[in-house]
């Protein structure tokens, strides 16, 4: 194992799993000496009765200061200003987040403003600039997942001004992280593999990008295992709870994975797909992952082909070849790509060219991949990628994933 | 009761002269290469008209500052942060951090993934300002040295030598005498 001649680990946030682990929350509440907590969520888990479930956990000792259930999909500089004026008014004083990525997000905005007893989250913007402890926050993820519930970056969007705010701060790490099998136990199997396959990216570039360390190195491998052994069974049968508990693990385990080793061009490109084409993110991610291991492999070939025995088991690595393990990895992951497609009803996009929205309509036509090539170059991702990616480089992946096709590695630039 | 000594760091002034004179002279050469190759001219095009960014270590320097001019030439504005608007600040977090990425021990994106640099300001424009120290690189440096900081040295398609090896001249003549 490589250790790197420096690196930064940093995961402080205590960890609840379990079927039932939401019962902890009057006691984790008790200990951070919370009483009146504001509770964020999403109309979406509202509707799951996933707040109901929450709310009997609180029990009689600790009552909910409010419930705001209005987080849209994609983080939002309004709502988070919205919702900060509510925790002051009803004089919350802590916050617990119930949801996916979006509401993990605004939840991090909202404690900013409120610890920091400003209105103006612009200040706060870049790496560093939040500097000292916020107010109790307690992440409950509903998705597994984003990994946001032990990462220390927030991304809110402000819509009206056409910009993306990234904040980035030790202090932004919720104080603790409830997994419990109910809270994803209703998650539909489309959405099951997508948000399972963005664990699975953030698991496999964290093991192969140039800030790979050995803690984020073991984080890696435990979350890709877990996700190769229970994601198809999970999608095939949603009421495993087993199963949801090992996603949400391997959820927990790739965020911070990824937030102490950073992420690559799979994450490049599929920021610059989300923003120009509006495709989940999820749905990027599984389909750019053989891509960005294809087209890293001979920078990373040690590395990919280590994710062979977490992908596939002991038996079948230690009977690959040592040479042809990269390539089994790389084969592993288009195959789970094709079976998720299979057990969703074609749901699972497996290239761009197919993916549609609601009405049928292409979501990424072949007259967006130069700008979708562009706005890539503007996206940090990219510098802890292995191989150096120009505008042609993007433009030569971004085809290929739109036609399902694989990189011809002999095209690929060395650096 | 016993009086304990107060310890002081030292200052490493050899380090810091030598960081300063490299801070300088990238500086220059990249006044001198956005006048030079399309390329660096064509990033520069791209970053806002106010764009003017600082390089250096914290906290107390050295540091090099280049930023666009009202008629939108590429100058570089000397050493010191004060009564500067800068709009893109890249730190490097200490002189032994900065150390090793100007004696090439570390790539920039290899020092970015180590956590040896912060940045404040347009992540966009800090990826720009990253292309085009790798190109000043490869005019300034000889290959072995320069394949050392960059993550791939372009191929003769995309810098034929004969074009890498005149500007080279222009950028070395041009920073010394700061035209």
């Amino acid at each position: 194992m490589n250790i790197p001649a420096y690196y930064e680990f940093c995961n402080r946030v205590k960890t609840f799993s379990g079927h039932k682990a939401l019962d902890q929350l009057p006691q984790i509440l008790q200990n951070l000496k919370a009483k009146k907590p504001l509770i964020i969520t999403d109309k979406g888990v509202s509707a799951a009765g996933l707040i109901t479930i929450v709310n009997k956990a609180l029990g009689t000792k600790v009552k909910a200061g409010a419930i705001y259930d209005d987080v849209p999909p994609d983080s939002d500089l309004k709502v988070v200003n919205k919702v900060a004026e509510v925790y002051k008014n009803k004089g919350c004083d802590a916050i617990v987040a119930v949801g996916g990525g979006s509401v993990l997000d605004t939840a991090k905005g909202v404690n900013i403003l409120v610890s920091e007893n400003a209105d103006d989250l612009m200040r706060f913007t870049g790496a560093g600039a939040v500097k000292r402890k916020l107010k109790p926050l307690i992440a409950i993820p509903t998705t597994s997942g984003t990994g946001s519930e032990v990462t220390l970056v927030a991304v809110i969007a402000d819509h009206e001004n056409s910009l993306k705010m990234v904040f980035t701060s030790i202090f932004l790490l919720p104080d603790a992280a409830i997994l419990d099998s109910r809270m994803t136990k209703t998650l539909p199997p489309f959405l099951t593999a997508l948000t399972a396959m963005d664990a699975m990216s953030h698991a496999v570039e964290s093991y192969i990008c140039i800030g790979k360390n050995p803690l984020s190195d073991a984080h890696a491998l435990s979350a890709i295992e877990l996700i190769s052994q229970n994601l198809l069974n999970v999608v095939k049968k949603p009421k495993d709870l087993e199963g949801r508990l090992a996603l949400a693990n391997a959820s927990i385990l790739a965020g911070a994975a990824f937030s102490n080793s950073m992420v690559g061009m799979v994450h490049n490109l599929g920021h610059a797909t989300g923003a120009i084409c509006h495709v989940p993110h999820g749905s990027c991610m599984s389909i750019f992952l053989p891509y960005g291991l294809e087209y890293n492999l001979h920078k990373s070939e040690k590395a990919i082909g280590e994710l062979y025995f977490a992908l596939a088991g002991a038996e079948a690595y230690n009977d690959t070849p040592v040479k042809e393990r990269p390539f089994k990895t790389i084969e592993f992951l288009r195959n789970l790509n094709e079976e998720l497609h299979t057990a969703t009803d074609g749901r699972h996009s497996r290239f761009l060219g197919e993916i549609f929205d609601r009405d049928n309509n292409p979501m990424v036509p072949q007259s967006k991949l130069k700008d979708i090539a562009v706005n890539a170059m503007g996206d940090g991702a990219k510098i802890y990628n292995p191989e150096e990616l120009s505008l042609e480089d993007n433009l030569m992946v971004l085809q290929h994933a739109f036609d399902g096709t694989p990189l011809n590695l002999k095209k690929i630039k060395k650096g | 009761m016993k009086i304990y000594e107060e310890i002081k760091p030292k200052k490493k002034p050899i380090k810091k002269i030598y960081v300063a004179a490299m801070l300088w002279f990238v500086g220059r050469a990249i006044q001198a290469a956005a006048k030079t190759d399309k390329n660096v001219k064509e990033e520069f095009k791209n970053l806002r008209d106010d764009f003017a960014f600082s390089l250096g270590v914290v906290p107390n320097g050295p540091v090099m500052i280049v930023g666009k001019t009202k008629e939108g030439k590429v100058k570089y504005q000397g050493w010191s942060k004060k009564g500067q608007k800068l709009t893109l600040e890249m730190n490097i977090k200490n002189i032994e951090a900065a150390m090793l990425v100007f004696t090439f021990q570390e790539s920039t994106s290899v020092a970015f993934a180590r956590n040896r640099f912060f940045v404040t300001g347009d992540l966009p424009d800090a990826l720009a300002v990253v292309r085009i120290l790798d190109l000043v690189e490869v005019y300034l440096l000889p290959k072995i040295i320069t394949k050392l900081a960059v993550k791939r040295y372009p191929k003769w398609s995309e810098l034929n030598p004969i074009k890498k090896y005149v500007n080279r001249i222009i950028i070395y003549v041009r920073t010394i005498l700061g035209v």
